[in-house]
């Protein structure tokens, strides 16, 4: 879906997350679009669950790469591996990268992995995308209409219209951090901004029914729910 | 010799499996890994292919050499319409397709999961035939030509002994009921077995009954400003799911609307509602009712709408409703008398812009039929049916492919064979609005003999894990050669239900065949779309339908001749020319370049029952006095066929008064025929009481199941995205509750399930089964209730599905295939409880007991009572 934008874009995202439903549409559409192996995440789905019975509310919060402007992945990397583009996107040059690990440390939100298997990896709105004049894999399946995307430099783009309408109210994740992000929210529940680690990348174990409840972001194994191991058994099946 | 030395194992060697060569598929099918890990290079198969030269990086899809292939999802039951992304002759991504009327550019995560079906390495590839025991998992790969000649003779032979009815079809969500209703129409049998009551039975029969027209309402959710949902999970399920979030997200939040939702545990849809409200199970009805009671004691009612169309007037409705008060609706429920009078007046506040709708939380219970009934009649009562805004709904959609693109002839004759199993005269209304069955008692059927079967086909299905009782009496007789002497599976991945089969077809997936697809359109137009191969399925997998057509053609010429095209495709070329004209170009080349048609000739399905008749349809009418338009059909027999109003003639609704129907004599007339005397089967939609729900003593608790955002019941674990996300389903237990029984999140809890009293049941109170399962402990669940997820639990489907990482097979050379394997699955299965991961969760419906609900069959799945204790 093509939309419209200036010979310079600046990219920027604004997420509507009162509309969220927390389908995880976006996180899989990131996931096929870019390959991402299981266990690595460049966009994830947090669960919020509180309250009492009957009174429990449930809140969704989607996270991705805030695109910093002050930007800790790419200061903390000595292989100058990372960059920022004109366009405000950050992006990995893979050739550069060592995989020191560095810029996981560095990132408040948990949106850039590196380990030994691959290089460094994170979001970067699907570049190879919005030089096809496509939007980002999540933006363009969101059921909610929660992401608006677009060249902030353009006002008739789906961006600076929502922008120019509730800019008021959105804010950005985690604004003691101070890396200004492209990245902003409105209608979330500041207290999930915990959910997210820092200097780590997005854990697997989030995914868990049992972290709904909860607001931490890290889970030491004695810290887990140890599910109990129940055998299923297949009828007539030959041993 | 060890059998294990000529004998390959485990899915993962289908694809290096030659044509006679035998291989054992079974779940404990496995390896001597370390050896394997440590000859097997750092990175292979597809991970590889997708890193760039270096090693470093993953190559992006290049779009600007992606040809966009339009299509239609089927890894849910929504109908999303899709463009697949192909590139190199490889489907590297699907998205919603822009032109689809329902859901546009939106995905849901299954749907953008798509592209996985078709690469996982653990596909079926070729036909194989059973060699060692039925359910032992020994197969041998044969040609597609032996397996034909293995089925074809079969349905000759009970052709021949003039019982067609015993060549059956099981399916579940196929999509190409149109086609099996043609391939078994040609053997003369009637025997297509379905899940609709495994579904939502209950929910359509209601809509029958009021509407006349259509089993599916279109609530117009983003006009709305109430939106009342009793029992929908339409933010994660529901059929149509995407197509109804996005809109009552629209109404919500473009337009102001209230979503109040009645569901026993935290949904999604509940917790993000502006009100949940958790009722006592199988009492959704009485909440209804006694929020009517409120609106018409407040006189807050449209009693001009009730006195124009419905066949039960205001003053008489108010008179019969008056006994389910606010206060009798509280105790039944437990939702407090002033809630449930506050919200219902919210709701007629909001007339007719407030919608009341119904799904599987409503229906699937003993009472269901009647619940759904209450709810359609709250719309009724404030007047908002039809209505911008309100509970809409348009002609049945089933019925437009055939019309718009008629099938080619000669098309077979009306079957005249009957079968108990697919006709049961216990429930009357099964049957009666569209054939929607009673999909299971058929293996209790076969086992009691009340039918017989010489071939059974199955696909899309896989019933010893979805079925209710699926691991005992379903698999019983699945494995009994005596009541299934012939079972033919065509599936995409090794399944529970290929593993009791004696011949497995190699399906095509959804982006690989053929098909048209439609279902209720939210912009309330006719609307058909279109599947078709985004590209070709891999090896020798065949989609059914072209595998009916050849069996047809090898059945013999009485068969044969239905089927003069060459596959599906040509069938589907051929029912396109029926569009040509409607679309001013070539049918065929119209439907794959859009995907879709939708019929702009026709305003908006607002109003339906008001819309004038022509002069053309009033050809040959009368009109009594009461208003009443008549027309004789050709047997001589008088039926109305409109209503005058406002001095004009008008559609009425399809019910026989053409008015909408609050009562039903045909369902008054069914309770008769089958003894079932309760007040609920007097025509009117009153509350009675689920028995088994009654009898409960105070230990038992009620055990409910759900879908999750990512699932279906059987369909997608074998999916690594969507596996990643959810993998893993405890028991939900009320903080309490728990606490009263000593139990904590992780403990392992045993469940016993009782089978259920009332119409139709036998040897209620007797145990069903007993499970071991494990609990989780949440705020999220009415105190009397337990919840399990129906998915999960999976014994196959391969590794993603099993939470088994590690390699495929361990037969000698198999480093060869290493380009279709998927690093993913050997390495990065984190949630394998090898890595201290919960596993692949449980199988709940294997206790779960068959319990078909009075008049229309539907499954009362969340009528089961159980105990729970801790191991």
């Amino acid at each position: 879906m093509s939309q419209p934008r200036t010979a310079n874009p600046r990219w920027k995202l604004a997420l509507d997350v009162e509309r969220c439903i927390g389908c995880h549409a976006c996180s899989v559409a990131c996931k096929v679009e870019n390959h991402v192996p299981l266990a690595r995440f460049r966009t994830k789905v947090y669960y919020w669950e509180h309250g009492k019975f009957p009174a429990v509310k449930r809140n969704f919060l989607p996270t991705l790469c805030m695109q910093c402007e002050d930007t800790p992945c790419l200061k903390a990397c000595d292989n100058k591996a990372i960059e920022r583009g004109a366009d405000g996107i950050v992006r990995v040059i893979p050739d550069k990268c060592d995989h020191l690990g560095a810029c996981e440390t560095a990132c408040p939100y948990a949106a850039i992995g590196c380990d030994e298997n691959d290089v460094a990896d994170k979001c970067d709105f699907c570049s190879h995308r919005l030089d096809a004049n496509m939007e980002p894999a999540c933006v363009e399946t969101c059921p909610a209409e929660v992401f608006h995307f677009g060249d902030a430099n353009h006002p008739q783009s789906p961006y600076s219209l929502f922008m120019a309408k509730h800019g008021d109210k959105t804010a950005v994740l985690k604004p003691e951090e101070k890396t200004f992000p492209s990245v902003v929210y409105k209608g979330h529940e500041k207290a999930m901004e915990s959910k997210i680690p820092k200097g780590k990348v997005h854990d697997p174990y989030s995914y868990e029914i049992e972290t709904w409840t909860q607001l931490e972001s890290q889970f030491p194994k004695k810290n887990r729910v140890i599910w109990a191991k129940v055998e299923q058994t297949v009828p007539g099946a030959k041993k | 010799m060890k059998r294990r030395d000529f004998i390959k194992v485990g899915a993962g060697a289908i694809s290096t499996l030659a044509v006679g060569e035998m291989i054992l598929l079974s779940p404990d099918a496995d390896a001597g890994i370390m050896d394997w890990f440590r000859t097997t290079p750092k990175l292979y198969g597809t991970r590889k292919s997708y890193r760039r030269a270096s090693g470093k990086g993953r190559i992006s899809n290049d779009y600007s050499k992606a040809t966009i292939v339009k299509g239609v999802c089927l890894n849910c039951s929504t109908v999303c319409g899709i463009q697949g992304y192909v590139i190199d002759g490889k489907l590297v991504k699907v998205g919603g397709n822009p032109e689809d009327p329902n859901n546009g550019k939106s995905l849901c995560a299954k749907g953008q999961s798509g592209p996985t079906i078709n690469d996982y390495p653990e596909r079926l590839l070729y036909p194989m035939k059973r060699v060692g025991k039925r359910g032992e998992g020994l197969w041998k790969r044969i040609t597609w030509d032996e397996a034909y000649n293995e089925i074809a003779p079969r349905i000759r032979k009970a052709m021949d002994e003039g019982k067609p009815e015993e060549v059956a079809i099981q399916i579940g969500r196929s999509r190409i009921a149109e086609e099996m209703n043609r391939f078994l129409g040609a053997i003369g049998s009637p025997s297509l077995f379905n899940h609709r009551a495994l579904c939502s039975s209950n929910k359509r029969a209601a809509n029958y009954v009021c509407l006349g027209e259509t089993d599916w309402e279109t609530g117009d959710f983003a006009n709305a400003k109430y939106i009342l949902n009793f029992g929908s999970n339409f933010y994660e399920a529901h059929q149509g799911a995407i197509h109804t979030a996005k809109r009552i997200i629209r109404g919500r939040y473009d337009n102001g609307a209230k979503l109040v939702t009645l569901d026993v545990r935290c949904s999604n849809t509940a917790g993000r509602s502006d009100e949940w409200l958790c009722p006592n199970p199988g009492s959704d009805g009485a909440v209804a009712l006694a929020m009517g009671n409120a609106i018409i004691a407040a006189n807050k009612h449209d009693k001009q709408w009730l006195d124009t169309w419905s066949n039960v007037g205001s003053d008489e409705l108010a008179s019969w409703i008056r006994a389910y008060t606010p206060e009798w609706g509280e105790k039944v429920s437990g939702i407090p008398a002033e809630t449930i009078r506050r919200v219902a007046l919210e709701f007629a506040a909001a007339a007719p812009r407030s919608i009341a709708f119904t799904n599987r939380g409503s229906g699937a219970h003993y009472n269901g039929f009647n619940a759904d009934r209450s709810i359609i009649l709250l719309n009724a009562i404030v007047g908002s049916i039809g209505k911008v805004g309100g509970y809409c709904y348009g002609e049945e959609p089933t019925r437009v492919p055939p019309r718009v693109f008629p099938q080619p002839k000669p098309e077979p004759p009306r079957v005249t064979a009957t079968s108990l199993i697919e006709n049961p005269p216990e429930w009357p209304l099964a049957n009666k609005w569209q054939r929607m069955k009673v999909g299971q008692i058929v293996y209790q059927g076969l086992k009691e003999g009340r039918g017989k079967v010489q071939v059974y086909f199955s696909y899309t299905v896989a019933t010893p894990q979805t079925w209710p009782e699926g691991r005992s009496l379903t698999v019983e007789v699945l494995s009994d050669e005596r009541l299934i002497p012939f079972h033919v599976c065509s599936d995409i991945v090794y399944s529970e239900q290929a593993h009791y089969a004696d011949l497995i077809l190699p399906d095509a997936s959804y982006m690989e065949r053929w098909g048209f697809d439609t279902r209720n359109n939210m912009e309330l137009r006719d609307y058909v779309t279109l599947r078709q191969p985004m590209v070709q399925p891999p090896a020798e997998c065949v989609s059914f339908v072209d595998s009916m057509i050849e069996i047809a053609k090898r059945v013999g010429p009485d068969t044969a001749k239905y089927f003069p095209f060459k596959n599906h495709e040509e069938w589907m070329k051929i029912r396109c020319e029926g569009l040509t004209k409607r679309v001013g170009e070539d049918g065929f080349e119209y439907m794959k370049k859009h995907g879709v048609w939708q019929d702009m000739t026709k305003p908006q399905y607002y109003d339906l029952y008001a819309w004038e008749l022509t002069e053309a349809q009033m050809k040959d009418t009368r009109t009594d006095e009461r208003g009443n338009v008549y027309r004789k059909a050709a047997d001589g027999k008088e039926s109305i066929v409109g209503l005058m109003v406002d001095g004009k003639p008008r559609r009425g609704f399809a019910t026989p008064s053409r008015k909408f129907a609050v009562y039903h004599k045909d369902v008054e007339d069914a309770a008769k025929q089958v003894g079932f005397t309760e007040d609920g089967g007097k025509g009117m939609p009153t509350y009675f009481a689920v028995p088994s729900i009654e009898k409960m003593t105070n230990e038992m608790l009620h055990l409910v199941t759900f879908k999750w955002n990512v699932h279906t019941q059987g369909r997608t674990q074998s999916q690594k995205y969507l596996s990643e996300i959810v993998h893993h389903n405890p028991m939900w237990i009320n903080t309490d509750t728990a606490k009263k029984l000593g139990i904590k999140s992780g403990d392992k809890v045993e469940l016993t399930t009782y089978r259920p009293h009332g119409h139709q049941m036998k040897n209620g109170g007797e145990v069903v089964g007993k499970a071991e399962i494990t609990a989780f402990v949440t705020e999220g669940i009415h105190p009397r209730v337990l919840a399990i997820s129906n998915t999960l639990g999976n014994l196959f489907h391969g590794r993603a599905a099993t939470a088994k990482k590690g390699k495929r097979q361990q037969v000698p050379g198999w480093i060869e295939s290493l380009d279709n394997e998927d690093q993913d699955l050997v390495e990065d299965i984190w949630w394998d409880p090898k890595n201290g991961g919960t596993g692949a969760g449980y199988n709940v419906n294997a206790i779960l007991p068959i319990q078909p609900a009075p008049l229309v069959g539907m499954q009362g799945w969340y009528d089961t009572v159980c105990t729970v204790k801790k191991v």
